[in-house]
């Protein structure tokens, strides 16, 4: 537990702001928590007993029912897999494809590298909205499928120069010794720049696989049929009243010893669901998005 | 003439076939940005044009203006415009600062740890979707949430208070949601920008008599200031996307006088109401304002301050 070197005089002054400080920072964790913590006590306490109200920290009445209720339903089931896939193929295909092209444009042998580089950055700064690309996506036949989760998405300018910078940054030595040896340019990507890039990959997956994870509105606009559903846009259907009966009510029919969910508690439980994942994963990846962030600050 | 021509065609054609890897590699590359990226920029030609699908691009017949009269007159556009400049407006009043207060804070903290502990916890609103925010906020602020039940048994109040029922506490309700969700994410570039600042430089102030306080003022502030001119002219050059997802999720029928933006306005005509070049001429007028804003203001910015993002 190190402390910070201090510079200049601390009077009694210095010190109260020390106590106010942390103080803050307390109340500042406790603002930042206390949703998911209540979240969490509505998902485990009993349907009908929730909504007498009341419930703010801790469940009054402990129940797994919830839970039970969310893993027998097999549209849920269905939502976490397309869910997962998604975050897969989209993070592993986007980081793939942008990063050989960040690849390329820092080659010196290369004479179109500047011509490539200007027609993506070109694509940060205009667009042509979403009533376009909603149409574009209708004309190609891409709506109701699962490649609309990831080809659409599977090059990002943003993320090209964030990882063409740290490209750069690689010795010319690694990649001059494999092509004398005959190596293609395939295989010097494969098997030099990617190993030796990963904590900018590193980054960029955090980026994208968030991002994919999070999204909801695409697979509304374009999924609209539900058969590629995923677990957000299954929440958001719960986040109306009137779906979120319907769906508990049904899976009461079917099993009726869970009689005592209610569309609260279980609403709680699938957010949770659609959390806990990223909440158990990030502290470990903060290293790499702070270092994404940073690298993204010193190219804008 | 006829031989150098000929020359220098054959050493292009050697150019090529000697960087032949990196041109097949970049085929399906700008295949795909001509179709993902540079088509539907074609496509906002369809705001001039009375598209209807079916009909290509092309047999459209051209209207001009018409799309964009039809919404600079039209009886929302004063209150599309009003709620976009609200929710943006108070977000940069309150959601600007609030993460450079936040690093300012965090940077004072004596224990490196308890400063850790604290950033890891600030990232965590930032990682969840806004279907799961909304969830949250409906738990919390819903007429049977948390805050309306304990106000009531404290005899506070009587009756609920409509928190997602009254469109006059929309924005407010969007603006703090937006900074819970997001001050911990970017408070980091400040961090960042912080911890880039040569320590020597506190070391000189303290030998010229600079307390705690000063240090920040006289030198943390300044040594951060380009980060914070960056980031105002990006805020500013976004000025009109007030969010999307948030509205969607947190409006409902009686908050729409106060939540409808203009994205939102764009999505509910055009995909919803099937009136595309309605849809995309007022999307098209929000990029060309908004490019126009981020030239000037980095114009402004550069003269005044000499920091420029282009």
């Amino acid at each position: 537990m190190r402390d910070v070197p201090r510079y200049g005089k601390g009077g009694p002054l210095s010190s109260l702001f020390d106590w106010v400080n942390v103080l803050v920072m307390l109340v500042f964790i406790s603002i930042m928590v206390f949703p998911f913590l209540n979240q969490l006590a509505l998902s485990l306490n009993d349907g009908y007993d929730a909504m007498k109200g009341g419930i703010v920290l801790w469940p009054r009445k402990v129940s797994l029912s919830s839970y039970e209720l969310l893993i027998s339903h097999p549209k849920l089931l269905r939502g976490a897999l397309i869910s997962v896939l998604r975050v897969v193929v989209g993070t592993v295909t986007c980081v793939f494809m942008t990063g050989l092209l960040a690849y390329i444009i820092t080659r010196p042998g290369f004479s179109g590298k500047r011509f490539l580089r200007v027609l993506f950055i070109v694509t940060m700064y205009f667009s042509g909205g979403l009533i376009p690309f909603y149409l574009l996506i209708v004309r190609i036949g891409l709506t109701n499928t699962f490649t609309v989760y990831w080809l659409p998405s599977i090059l990002n300018a943003y993320y090209m120069l964030i990882m063409a910078s740290y490209m750069q940054n690689l010795p010319d030595s690694l990649t001059e010794s494999a092509r004398m040896d005959g190596a293609s340019e395939m295989r010097v990507y494969l098997q030099i720049i990617v190993p030796m890039s990963t904590p900018v990959l590193a980054a960029i997956s955090i980026f994208a696989a968030v991002g994919h994870w999070n999204s909801w509105f695409d697979v509304l606009i374009y999924n609209p049929s539900g058969t590629w559903d995923t677990l957000q846009v299954y929440l958001r259907r719960l986040l109306l009243e009137i779906e979120a009966l319907a769906t508990v009510r049904d899976m009461q029919l079917m099993q009726s010893r869970l009689r005592n969910v209610s569309t609260v508690t279980y609403r709680a439980a699938t957010a949770m669901a659609v959390t806990v994942p990223i909440v158990i994963v990030y502290p470990f990846l903060q290293r790499y998005f702070i270092s994404g962030i940073t690298l993204g600050a010193v190219k804008a | 003439m006829d031989a150098g021509r000929a020359s220098r065609w054959r050493r292009i054609k050697r150019r090529f076939w000697r960087e032949r890897e990196y041109w097949l590699i970049s085929i399906p590359l700008v295949i795909w940005v001509l179709i993902f990226a540079y088509y539907p920029l074609y496509g906002l030609s369809i705001s001039f044009l009375h598209y209807t699908p079916g009909m290509s691009i092309v047999e459209s017949p051209w209207v001009g203006i018409e799309y964009f009269r039809q919404f600079f007159f039209s009886p929302d556009f004063l209150v599309v415009l009003r709620n976009t400049l609200a929710i943006s407006g108070l977000g940069i009043l309150f959601g600007f600062p609030a993460p450079i207060i936040l690093a300012l804070l965090l940077n004072e903290l004596k224990s490196l740890r308890f400063k850790k502990v604290t950033q890891t916890i600030s990232y965590l609103p930032y990682f969840i979707s806004w279907v799961v925010m909304a969830s949250l906020i409906f738990s919390l602020l819903g007429n049977e949430g948390v805050v309306n039940d304990l106000l009531r048994r404290a005899g506070i109040i009587d009756r609920a208070i409509p928190f997602l029922g009254k469109g006059e506490y929309f924005w407010w309700l969007i603006t703090f949601a937006n900074i819970w969700k997001g001050v911990g994410w970017s408070s980091i570039i400040y961090l960042s920008a912080i911890a880039g600042i040569d320590q020597e430089l506190y070391a000189a102030g303290a030998v010229d008599g600079l307390g705690r306080f000063g240090s920040v003022r006289h030198i943390t502030l300044p040594g951060i200031a380009p980060t914070i001119v960056l980031l105002w002219i990006l805020g500013i050059g976004g000025i009109l996307n007030a969010g999307f997802e948030q509205q969607l999720l947190l409006g409902n029928p009686q908050t729409r006088e106060y939540y409808e933006v203009i994205d939102t306005y764009a999505y509910k005509y055009g995909i919803q109401l099937g009136r595309y070049s309605y849809a995309t001429a007022v999307g098209f007028l929000k990029s060309v304002i908004g490019l126009g804003l981020v030239f000037l203001t980095n114009r402004i910015s550069k003269n005044l301050f000499e920091v420029s993002i282009i």
